[in-house]
């Protein structure tokens, strides 16, 4: 379909009909000395990832959603020409919608959430044909598949989050998720033998919300037993995979990444994560996990040889390799966990960088240019908490919102883009700064950084809410 | 040819005309949403008035009540967008009514149901209606990027869903009284 696209003035983005951003604002965000900041595009709707084409197209993925995933906005794949202004659609995607994506030889790939199967899609950008080159990756749950990411190999590498927040299938991910995806449950990438721990919640797809037992690795309702071994899968949920451009030789590189939804290569070739902290609240809560950036190690192994996945820690560690159930772990808020692995594989920590519980880590990107300046260094969009939902910790309440800037070898960091007062702009009636910075990409000429903003998010206690159309898009230039 | 994004930044389907015409079709929706709650507040005002049982006719009449106020939020709602109310909907709605409570007499003859329980039950289906109208003005006004329309409809949504169950469980509580007894409610 067409787009309609229009252009405005500074003025016009300061009086937006979405009351919900009446503002957008350059002047109540802040960048280092050096450089600026500029509001590129308004009125997007969910968007959640984008990915630059050589020539300098961007490539905007729209259409995801909060939970429950409502209301659905068409989870479209848009084409913004960042020299002529000009915006086109590429194709429209099914429920649950894309999340990553990456441009090679004439043709994008995109990462899909999906329904009960996350998938990645090849768009042949002369024709928009649409082909799916991997699919049946476990989905239908909470998290969601990465960027999908080329590397110096040639290989497409992602990943894809787990199915269940904490380790169980759980109420925790909201009734609609039991009732659309009833058998839904994570998958592990290697064999592994529970400890019949199991958890008891209310079960709200029934008439009465009685008692049931979930058990790790089950659908919603499922026991687990001591001594039960559930077989690890190629396509498990947690992963990380490479495969060829069309989808063969499929390899499974890590899992027990609970949302490793950013990936990056840095110049000299390593693969990084990121990846989020347990929820402390519900049935089985984790409280003080750090969020983090992962080195995945085999992104550097033949392609073909890795016989075991590296292990990082979901759904029994947290992300500083500290156990669940810990002491320094118990939540304030929801039920403390217990251990669910009986045979935890090698932890393949320590991570490459460790940051605050419920900052958010989504997509990122590393710096390869001079003009722009800190070269090497790795820009991390932070979405920002959604607490006080996921945690009742008043600390966390504006943790986030946010780009970062890290010098992985140093662990020096500082926050590159945010907005004059902390947290998202509406948080400040009458500012028109950033909300929820999903994805940061440099042009491919190395001049500028684009941030993505999904918009505005409203978190409460009980529940979480997102407005449409209150997306938009950012440039930070050198000066 | 090149153009400077940053001074003439792009607005997504957020010009005038497209605005105005998705909020037209929103004050749409909200004008069926009126008809439907004036049929779900005129049904729960005669239901209640037919009923004997004493808890079960308080219970109504409170859901009543608040079917009038949901009724005026509705009313709230178009305005808050720029929008007046639909005319000439009360009748329509009270027309309605009166039509669901014959299909309740006559649904509830063919399935063997005797007394006032057929007014409960054809209650539940337009509670059912109203509940959604709701939830779905709600759902326009995020996709809207508009609190002042979704936000009060959320809270109505969610008072709906509570009295919904109520009627629900007088419905299967009184189900058999009605049907094999052929009592009153």
């Amino acid at each position: 379909m067409a787009v309609i696209a229009t252009r405005t003035t500074r003025e016009g983005l300061r009086k937006l009909p979405t009351t919900a951003r009446p503002i957008l604002d350059a002047a109540d965000v802040l960048v280092p000395e050096g450089y600026a900041v500029e509001p590129v595009l308004a009125g997007l709707s969910f968007p959640c990832g984008m990915g630059f084409a050589d020539d300098g197209s961007l490539f905007l993925l729209e259409g995801g959603s909060t939970w429950p995933t409502r209301p659905y906005m068409p989870a479209r794949i848009l084409r913004l020409d960042t020299a002529s202004g000009g915006v086109s659609e590429v194709g429209v995607e099914v429920l649950g919608g894309p999340r990553g994506v990456s441009y090679r030889d004439g043709a994008i790939y995109v990462t899909v959430k999906g329904g009960y199967h996350a998938h990645v899609d090849k768009y042949d950008l002369k024709t928009n044909a649409r082909t799916t080159i991997v699919d049946g990756l476990p989905s239908g749950g909470w998290h969601e598949p990465s960027d999908p990411m080329f590397g110096p190999d040639g290989l497409l590498y992602f990943g894809n989050g787990s199915v269940s927040q904490n380790g169980v299938s759980l109420p925790q991910g909201f009734t609609v998720d039991l009732a659309k995806h009833p058998e839904a449950c994570d998958v592990p990438g290697q064999d592994v033998t529970l400890t019949g721990n199991n958890v008891w919640s209310r079960n709200p797809t029934t008439p009465f919300p009685f008692l049931t037992e979930t058990g790790p690795f089950k659908p919603f309702g499922q026991r687990a037993q001591k001594g039960e071994v559930i077989r690890g899968r190629l396509k498990c949920s947690s992963g990380l995979w490479r495969c060829h451009p069309d989808g063969s030789g499929l390899e499974l590189l890590a899992w027990g990444l609970r949302n490793p939804y950013g990936l990056a290569f840095s110049e000299a070739g390593e693969l990084y994560a990121t990846d989020n902290d347990y929820e402390e609240k519900g049935e089985r809560a984790i409280a003080e996990d750090p969020d983090r950036i992962w080195h995945i190690r085999n992104a550097k192994s033949a392609h073909g040889s890795v016989r075991t996945p590296d292990w990082y820690g979901f759904p029994d560690l947290c992300g500083d390799g500290v156990p669940a159930w810990d002491e320094t772990r118990r939540p304030r808020k929801g039920k403390p966990a217990e251990p669910l692995i009986a045979d935890r594989p090698a932890w393949a920590g320590p991570a490459a960088f460790l940051e605050k519980p419920h900052t958010c880590e989504c997509h990122m990107d590393f710096c390869r240019s001079d003009a722009f300046g800190h070269r090497g260094h790795v820009f991390l969009s932070q979405f920002g908490t959604y607490a006080p939902l996921n945690t009742p910790d008043p600390a966390a309440l504006d943790r986030g919102f946010c780009v970062k800037r890290i010098d992985l070898a140093t662990g020096e960091n500082e926050p590159f883009v945010r907005n004059r007062q902390p947290g998202p702009a509406s948080h400040h009636p009458g500012s028109g700064g950033i909300e929820r910075p999903v994805d940061c990409k440099f042009h491919p000429d190395g001049r500028s950084l684009y941030v993505l903003d999904f918009g505005v998010t409203v978190v409460a206690p009980t529940h979480v809410v997102a407005y449409a159309r209150t997306g938009a898009l950012w440039r930070v230039t050198k000066l | 040819m090149a153009t400077d994004l940053a001074a003439a930044p792009i607005l997504l389907e957020l010009d005038d005309a497209t605005w105005s015409k998705q909020i037209d079709r929103a004050a749409a929706w909200l004008g069926d949403a009126l008809t439907v709650q004036e049929k779900f507040r005129k049904l729960a005002e005669d239901t209640a008035a037919s009923l004997k049982e004493p808890h079960i006719k308080k219970y109504i009449q409170d859901i009543a009540r608040h079917a009038a106020a949901h009724e005026e939020l509705v009313r709230g709602l178009a305005r808050a967008i720029g929008r007046e109310p639909s005319g000439g909907r009360s009748l329509a709605g009270s027309v309605l009514a009166k039509g669901a409570e014959l299909v309740a007499d006559v649904v509830g003859l063919a399935g063997g149901a005797r007394g006032n329980w057929k007014d409960l039950r054809q209650l539940l289906l337009a509670s059912q209606d109203a509940m959604g109208a709701f939830a779905i003005a709600e759902q326009l006004g995020y996709a809207l990027g508009l609190p002042k329309l979704s936000d009060p409809a959320f809270r109505a949504a969610a008072e709906k869903t509570r009295d919904h169950l109520v009627i629900q469980e007088f419905v299967l509580e009184m189900a058999p009284a009605s049907i094999l007894l052929h009592q009153d409610a």
